[in-house]
């Protein structure tokens, strides 16, 4: 009986953290989806958003708001010159290169955020406050401040790859590059704006992140499997399956306390993946 | 003319070299040693992951002392070669970086081993090749571990600090405790140190155990507060427990919530905010702040105000290897875990805490007892020291106050 009541509260929790996975869950779809590479220095961009917003709140004393701006910004233009530099390059190599390439451009990138901050614990300057109470369900305002911004971002990209003539050529790439090539669209500047978007939202994440615990270089490293199991639980490149995945990871880390120890949460993303890759190869939602 | 008969009888011969034998056992080690070669020593310092905040503060506390040696001549005409390999606070990452400092650099003793997690694969290969570990890792298992003497703990094991603790909630009226603890190999001893010290007073004890590299803890919190605790025990490290202290401020939690000092820092205070931080506890060993190890630390250092634990063991252990290759006249495993314990770390002889003095009264053929900056350095055959000294700091205003 008390399992029951127990459960309202790990789902509210788990929905909230997986909202918080679900950016950087978007960011790595959105770049398979257009590039068809899996892209690891996803993680390394959740530290560069984090600590691009650090810069901004602590030492320029700007808002939240502008701070997850900035980190957008920052990681965005990061990625795309970092991809030009270490992932281009290699991209006629096919997709397995690129892939063990951009593991270690992750650790390059982290390492220069060592390099740059230090290895100190970090937060951001934001009030605290305490919980709203709905029946024996509680909610931190800065958990539902999380969501709404994970929301938002959503329906933000949903809205540019729908409506947008930027969205529509990007799926055009996305579906066969070659036939957008030859409509007119330039796959390359494509590639560039779905990597900028897709390391603006890694950034955008790591505030999110930092919000909740605290920023030190390996921040993005501590997502990256559950943000990798909600893209392949969700279908590796489809968007809307990147959130589900996220939103279902995020549920399921928090149910399994119910069964497991604590200490085995983590286990969850590799059961995840380990299902998606046996019954829904193609993903919960299945690919577009 | 006289001639001088140069034949040696074997009879004479035989006393001689007996004599000559007995003469150099029984003259003090300095006389006698002879060290070829450099006296090489390894750092195997965490500069990346969870103690990466003070692996690099640590290495560069011992490379100072190090080149205050060299620059002074070395030991007995040697210099001192300090290398330092990246543990990454990773069990798989610090075997490779002790195999690298044993096999290619050919250290005899390895210092800073900072993670318990480093520390349990690492000090098997350190005594089978007859390598000296000095240690901050506090898990208790590590000194039940085979190790042949091998082993050598500057820090106190973490059931002491459960227990102090323990102590420390049982004073300020609490009945219901709460243990929450990052998943490493200390877990399992911080909390029986707590329950070994409340239960028994009649006291209850609750726990869990929570995977520290995620990034919210959320339920974690939820089912230590259906409890209903007045006392919450913080046992992970200073990223992990700022967001469980940013969760039980929003649920409202009014207990006292007291952590060790591995959770419990400034940089705890920065992550979690001095809103969530306020009034929290911390109980945790303290060093030997009127030593006078502890004031050449300061100078070298040039921190004016109170020195942290690691930075004080880091001194301690690089000192007290140092000085047992110049007592033992052997830059050798062997030769250092002994010494430590039978000599420069016992009672007996003229009190220094610092290397150059120690030095310099070793060469005048003196006994030294070694008083460190972090304890008295004098240990137990296990590797542990025998006393425990801890301190008491609240955070107020963002600050750590001592109580």
């Amino acid at each position: 009986m008390e399992i029951l009541t127990q459960i309202p509260q790990l789902v509210v929790n788990g929905l909230m953290s997986g909202a918080i996975l679900a950016v950087p869950a978007i960011a790595f779809s959105l770049i398979f989806a257009v590039l068809q590479i899996s892209n690891f220095s996803v993680a390394s961009h959740v530290a560069i958003g984090a600590y691009a917003a650090f810069v901004a709140n602590t030492v320029f004393g700007l808002p939240a708001a502008v701070a997850v701006i900035a980190a957008f910004a920052v990681s965005g233009a990061i990625g795309v010159v970092s991809d030009h530099i270490a992932l281009r390059p290699l991209r006629g190599q096919g997709p397995l290169t690129v892939a063990i390439t951009s593991l270690a451009l992750n650790m390059v990138l982290e390492n220069i955020v060592r390099f740059s901050f230090g290895n100190d614990v970090r937060g951001l300057d934001i009030p605290i406050y305490r919980d709203w109470i709905f029946g024996t369900v509680h909610i931190a305002p800065q958990q539902f401040f999380n969501f709404l911004i994970a929301a938002v971002v959503t329906a933000a990209l949903f809205c540019l790859l729908a409506f947008t003539s930027i969205g529509r050529a990007m799926r055009a790439v996305a579906d066969n590059p070659k036939l957008a090539d030859i409509k007119g669209i330039n796959p390359e500047q494509i590639a560039r704006l779905a990597i900028f978007i897709g390391m603006g939202l890694a950034g955008v994440g790591g505030v999110l992140v930092a919000l909740q615990s605290g920023i030190e270089p390996t921040i993005g490293f501590r997502v990256i499997l559950s943000v990798f199991a909600a893209a392949v639980l969700g279908g590796l490149g489809n968007i809307p399956g990147a959130v589900a995945g996220a939103l279902v990871i995020g549920v399921a880390e928090e149910l399994s306390l119910l069964a497991l120890p604590d200490a085995y949460r983590s286990a969850v993303g590799f059961v995840a993946i380990i299902v998606a890759l046996l019954f829904f190869p193609r993903g919960i939602l299945g690919k577009r | 003319m006289k001639t001088t008969d140069t034949t040696i009888s074997r009879r004479t011969l035989l006393k001689t070299a007996a004599g000559a034998g007995a003469a150099v056992m029984m003259a003090p080690a300095i006389a006698r040693a002879e060290i070829s070669g450099p006296i090489r020593i390894g750092g195997l310092m965490s500069l990346t992951g969870a103690g990466g905040t003070w692996g690099p503060i640590m290495a560069k506390v011992q490379q100072t002392v190090v080149d205050q040696v060299n620059a002074a001549g070395g030991i007995m005409g040697q210099k001192v070669e300090y290398f330092v390999e990246d543990d990454q606070t990773n069990p798989d990452a610090g075997v490779l970086a002790v195999r690298k400092l044993i096999d290619v650099d050919k250290v005899c003793a390895v210092t800073g081993v900072w993670s318990s997690a480093v520390a349990m694969p690492t000090l098997p290969i350190c005594w089978q090749n007859k390598v000296a570990m000095l240690a901050i890792a506090a898990s208790d298992t590590l000194a039940t571990m085979p190790h042949h003497g091998y082993f050598i703990r500057t820090y106190v094991p973490v059931s002491l600090q459960g227990k102090a603790i323990g102590e420390f909630g049982l004073k300020r009226g609490a009945k219901n405790f709460y243990a929450m603890l990052a998943q490493n190999p200390f877990s399992q001893s911080m909390l029986k140190g707590l329950k070994d010290d409340v239960e028994p007073k009649g006291a209850k004890v609750g726990s869990v155990i929570y995977d520290g590299t995620k990034t919210s803890f959320r339920s974690e919190v939820d089912q230590a507060l259906r409890t209903k605790p007045d006392f919450i025990m913080l046992g992970g490290y200073p990223q992990d427990s700022a967001s469980i202290v940013k969760d039980l401020y929003r649920a409202g939690f009014e207990g006292i919530i007291c952590g060790f000092g591995t959770a419990i820092t400034q940089e705890f205070i920065n992550a979690a905010g001095a809103k969530a931080a306020e009034g929290i506890y911390t109980v945790f060993p303290s060093v030997a702040e009127t030593s006078a190890a502890y004031k050449n630390l300061q100078k070298i250092t040039g921190v004016k105000g109170v020195l942290d634990t690691n930075r004080c063991q880091s001194y301690d252990q690089i000192n007290l290897v140092l000085l047992a290759v110049a007592a033992s006249g052997q830059a050798t495993g062997e030769a250092i875990q002994k010494t430590i314990r039978s000599t420069i770390g016992g009672p007996d002889g003229e009190p220094v805490g610092d290397v150059m003095t120690g030095l310099k009264l070793l060469s005048e053929g003196k006994k030294i007892n070694y008083e460190g900056a972090s304890s008295n350095c004098e240990f137990l055959p296990n590797g542990n020291l025998p006393n425990a000294y801890f301190k008491t700091m609240q955070i107020k205003n963002g600050v750590l106050v001592v109580v």
